[in-house]
């Protein structure tokens, strides 16, 4: 007789059983319609188009464990640990839907019990508990041993194991006394099968075995059942959200920004915890504090109070501590007495301010915006827009900032670019005045445009790479164009550093000053302009085929209009620009144009292409000044720059470029290391023999 | 309380230096091309110090700028601020006025709109650096002017003025209306925010000229101008460096300070 079969007490097993689930299920589904009620106090967001492409994506990327294998490298192998247990408690949740779930409850096991299917599953997942428990020892091992940076050792996780390998036991000593009671002797499931020959020859009586498997059935239930309730209410809740995050997963171009409705509002972007979009608390809800974002992040690494994952820990905490105050506020209105409500508040501890208490305005400042930490996490959590959304309310709002970046946005929205002062030797328009260019005038047309960008036309350094650049366009026979003095900052310095509506009024400023000239291609040198005019203007109605510069030159050489003869026989290494890589994923084209070159050797750093290492200078902080007191991160990635032993470190982003100028100079190390921009090494590679 | 503010535009006084450059024969600035005018720094003080006012006491803040077409940029700027309205003053015979030429129209077109309870002037054009304006306006408005001020506060009918002097400063009173030219002292002007940075985009500025603001012609005569420009010219400024050495930092101090003595 099954154990449900049974009577206890009195009480038949069947009703025990469906009790027990009956409670279990209605604390899980109470905690679930509270999350749920929590993630709805957020701000409205549409994520429900393309829905077979949300389903697809959701599938393969979890069934997959793409989510998690995709992080592995040589130094961190714990994705596939993570896929393991992942794969195995898939066959156990099926196994425990038919053996406990029909076998038991439904009372099915006379069609389930001692049939050949029973032995094959059961033995599998005799592998499958021999392959959890050797993952739950290593990450047991990591956890309490080793004691990698990016994981915080918590009791959430220690639990979350014991009841794991709890699960594994049971399994197995339910098998091992079910055999035993029956007197079968087997040799399939296999561990159950020797366990029980080990337990029929130890001399337990009948009654004794029979009894232990209610026990270990019924204990193995309870488990089973604990980790329902417990799920929910521990940071193993991403086992159910990251599902439901990958189908929320964003679509469009990668890291992309909401613009801010326009109207008469009182406060702009996010300073308290409902004023995020449903989708950003679900985030919060799927982090499983894997902590990959924390290794990830240019920030943390540097010394910068900033960490990803505390981010976003914090907020979640935040949440679940503010949440029911805000849900008793929105039903107090409607069914709650004020009376009520109003006494209530007073005793009450006074609710976090978030931008300070829970999120500081340093590290809301720290972020570079490289996207290193979403390209790591396997859940689709959005850090980056979180970051930009207070960094919003800050400036449009609290009209708080560090100086150098206010100086920054004062100088976009009075001149119209980030720079200004002593770095500005060459300004805008002045570059072009010897090199014949077509520069546009006012009804002027031409089909494709150079896009400069303000750093190549004022920044003494970047003019150089930009000179190089329209010599190179000219030898390749592309017809082009520039705006010379009517070309405004792109906006990306302002909307990166919150400054929303600037950004807004540069892109339709540079959209119509576009179209006037009737501009249908753009070539774009810098990443962040590519970035932006590509993947941001359209919304803005500047719909433009953009080209990044590496993308026109790999073309053109491999279509034989541009012929790299020269020999340079020199060691480059080549950095990934964020806004280049990760942003549009751009990664071959720049070493396809570098590899073309002969007599060069590409030397790749370890952290390259998607997980490549931000130069410092993305999100405003060119002009944003580093927190004092820790490691410049240009410093950082010139380390990583050494360890390849290139003497050519290669970019394609005019900030990397001067970035890398600057360490190096740093350093005293410019006899030995050179910093040069992609188009330059194509130029040198054309027209002479070194690369000096 | 009602605000005036008179703001000016001027070239952008954050170029690197090698790029500025002069006509000696007009006596006149060539501006650099590619560069776009901006507000002179101390005006836009003194519409963060209107705007200040604004926040405590509420009321309005109407600015105005003497210029050309472009000029409109600043009063939109003072507006994207905080500035409610704002008119520019345009018309041939405003050009090139000296210092009298411009406080009389600026005068004149205060007293077009009337209802203030105070002036504010940046404590000089960060073009010229005259520094006049302010103060031959409210001798021709016939109201009290505190310049230099560092902090303005209202109360009541009167205003707390802190005002700059070469070891501190010193608190001085004034009845309303009254006119102050304010310093940078005063503290940064806030960063244009929120919505009102676009919709003033679209804001069109009314232009009053000449004949609008009644403007007697003998004032904007410049024959009869109280400044003229006889030479115009960049200074240069000629540095000689010595380095001073030793063997070891405590040495090569040394070496300094007997260099200094030697100079002292």
């Amino acid at each position: 007789m099954s154990p449900v079969g049974a009577t206890y007490w009195g009480i038949p097993g069947y009703v025990i059983f469906w009790a027990l689930f009956a409670i279990a299920f209605g604390l899980f589904l109470q905690r679930v319609y509270f999350l749920y009620r929590l993630m709805r106090l957020g701000k409205q967001e549409n994520r429900f188009g393309r829905i077979g492409e949300r389903v697809g994506g959701m599938l393969v990327e979890t069934v997959s464990q793409w989510c998690s294998l995709k992080t592995v490298t040589p130094k961190d192998r714990a994705g596939i640990g993570h896929a393991l247990v992942f794969w195995c408690f898939c066959l156990f949740f099926v196994g425990y839907i038919i053996f406990i779930g029909l076998a038991g409850g439904f009372g099915l096991a006379p069609l389930i019990a001692r049939t050949p299917f029973e032995t094959a599953y059961s033995s599998i997942l005799d592998v499958a508990a021999v392959l959890v428990t050797l993952a739950l020892i290593v990450a047991a091992i990591r956890r309490y041993v080793l004691r990698p940076q990016r994981l915080v050792p918590s009791a959430e996780a220690a639990i979350i194991l014991l009841m794991i390998f709890s699960l594994m036991v049971l399994h197995v000593l339910g098998e091992a006394f079910d055999l035993a009671a029956r007197g079968v002797h087997a040799s399939w499931p296999p561990l159950g099968a020797a366990l029980a020959g080990f337990l029929s020859r130890s001399g337990l009586s009948q009654g004794t075995l029979e009894a232990s498997y209610r026990g270990v059935w019924w204990l193995h239930y309870l488990v089973i059942l604990g980790f329902l309730v417990y799920v929910p209410r521990s940071k193993h809740l991403h086992i159910l959200a990251s599902f439901v995050n990958a189908f929320f997963r964003p679509l469009g171009p990668r890291l992309a920004l909401a613009p801010i409705a326009l109207e008469e509002q009182e406060t702009f972007g996010v300073s308290k915890i409902q004023d995020f979009t449903w989708k950003d608390l679900l985030d919060l809800y799927a982090c499983a504090v894997c902590g990959r974002c924390h290794v990830n992040c240019p920030a943390q690494l540097s010394g910068k109070s900033l960490s990803p994952r505390e981010f976003i820990r914090s907020l979640k905490e935040h949440l679940l501590e503010a949440g029911p105050g805000l849900l008793a506020r929105q039903t107090g209105t409607s069914s709650v007495s004020q009376a009520e409500t109003q006494t209530d508040t007073p005793t009450k501890t006074p609710l976090k301010t978030m931008i300070g208490d829970v999120v500081t305005e340093e590290e809301i400042w720290a972020c570079t915006t490289c996207g290193a930490c979403q390209e790591v996490c396997p859940v689709n959590i959005e850090h980056v827009r979180k970051i930009i959304d207070l960094r919003r309310n800050l400036v449009l709002t609290q009209e708080k900032m560090p100086e150098t970046a206010r100086a920054m946005l004062r100088n976009m929205q009075s001149r119209g670019h980030p720079w200004a002062g002593i770095q500005s030797l060459r300004l805008r328009g002045d570059w072009t005045s010897d090199l014949g260019l077509r520069i546009l005038a006012e009804g002027d047309s031409a089909n494709t445009l150079f896009w400069v960008g303000c750093t190549g036309a004022l920044v003494e350094r970047n003019v150089v790479a930009t000179l190089s650049m329209t010599r190179v366009l000219k030898a390749a026979g592309v017809d082009f164009a520039v705006l010379g003095e009517s070309e405004a900052c792109c906006g990306d310095p302002a909307r990166r550093a919150g400054y929303e509506f600037q950004f807004q009024i540069m892109a339709e400023q540079n959209i119509e000053t576009l179209k006037s000239h009737n501009v249908r291609e753009i070539i774009a040198s810098c990443p962040h302009c590519y970035n932006t005019i590509r993947n941001e203007y359209p919304r803005y109605g500047g719909d433009f085929k953009v080209v990044h510069y590496s993308q026109l030159i790999a073309d053109l050489v491999s279509h034989g209009k541009l012929r790299l003869t020269n020999e340079l026989s020199s060691r480059l290494t080549y950095h990934d620009p964020c806004y280049l890589g990760r942003y549009n994923s751009i990664y071959l084209e720049p070493r396809q144009v570098l590899q073309a070159i002969p007599g060069t050797k590409l030397e790749e750093m370890e952290r390259s292409r998607n997980t490549s290492f931000c130069c410092g200078g993305g999100g405003g902080h060119m002009w944003i000044e580093e927190q004092p007191g820790t490691t410049k991160i240009n410093q950082m990635r010139l380390a990583d720059v050494l360890k390849t032993g290139a003497e050519t470190v290669v970019t394609a982003c005019p900030y990397c470029l001067q970035m890398f100028e600057e360490s190096i100079e740093h350093k005293g190390i410019g006899d030995s290391l050179k910093a040069r921009d992609l188009v330059e090494v194509v130029e040198a590679a054309m027209t002479q023999s070194r690369l000096d | 309380m009602n605000t005036i503010v008179c703001a000016k535009q001027v070239l952008d006084p954050e170029i690197p230096p090698a790029r500025f450059k002069i006509d000696p024969e007009a006596k006149q600035v060539i501006p650099p091309p590619g560069v776009p005018p901006v507000i002179s720094v101390y005006d836009e003080r003194a519409v963060e110090a209107a705007c200040r006012l604004k926040d405590k006491h509420n009321g309005k803040i109407t600015v105005l700028s003497m210029g050309s077409e472009k000029a409109a940029d600043v009063i939109k700027h003072a507006i994207s601020m905080g500035a409610d309205d704002g008119f520019l003053l345009q018309d041939p015979a405003f050009e090139d006025l000296d210092s009298f030429g411009t406080a009389h129209v600026l005068a004149k077109a205060i007293q077009k709109i009337g209802g203030y309870d105070l002036v504010l002037c940046g404590r000089q054009a960060a073009d010229w650096g005259a520094g006049q304006v302010g103060s031959i306006l409210a001798e021709m408005l016939g109201i009290p002017v505190v310049t230099l001020a560092c902090d303005v506060q209202a109360e009541d009918k009167t205003l707390r003025i802190k005002r700059l002097v070469s070891d501190g400063y010193e608190v001085l009173q004034a009845p309303m209306p009254c006119l102050v030219t304010v310093s940078t002292e005063i503290g940064m002007p806030r960063l244009p925010a929120g919505v009102r940075l676009m919709m003033v985009r679209k804001k069109q500025i009314p232009i009053w000229n000449a004949q609008d603001l009644g403007a007697e012609p003998a004032q904007l005569d410049k024959t009869k101008a109280h400044m003229e420009i006889t030479g115009l010219s960049v200074p240069t400024r000629k540095t000689e460096c010595e380095l001073i050495t030793g063997s070891t930092p405590g040495e090569a101090a040394a070496n300094l300070a007997l260099e200094i003595a030697k100079l002292i």
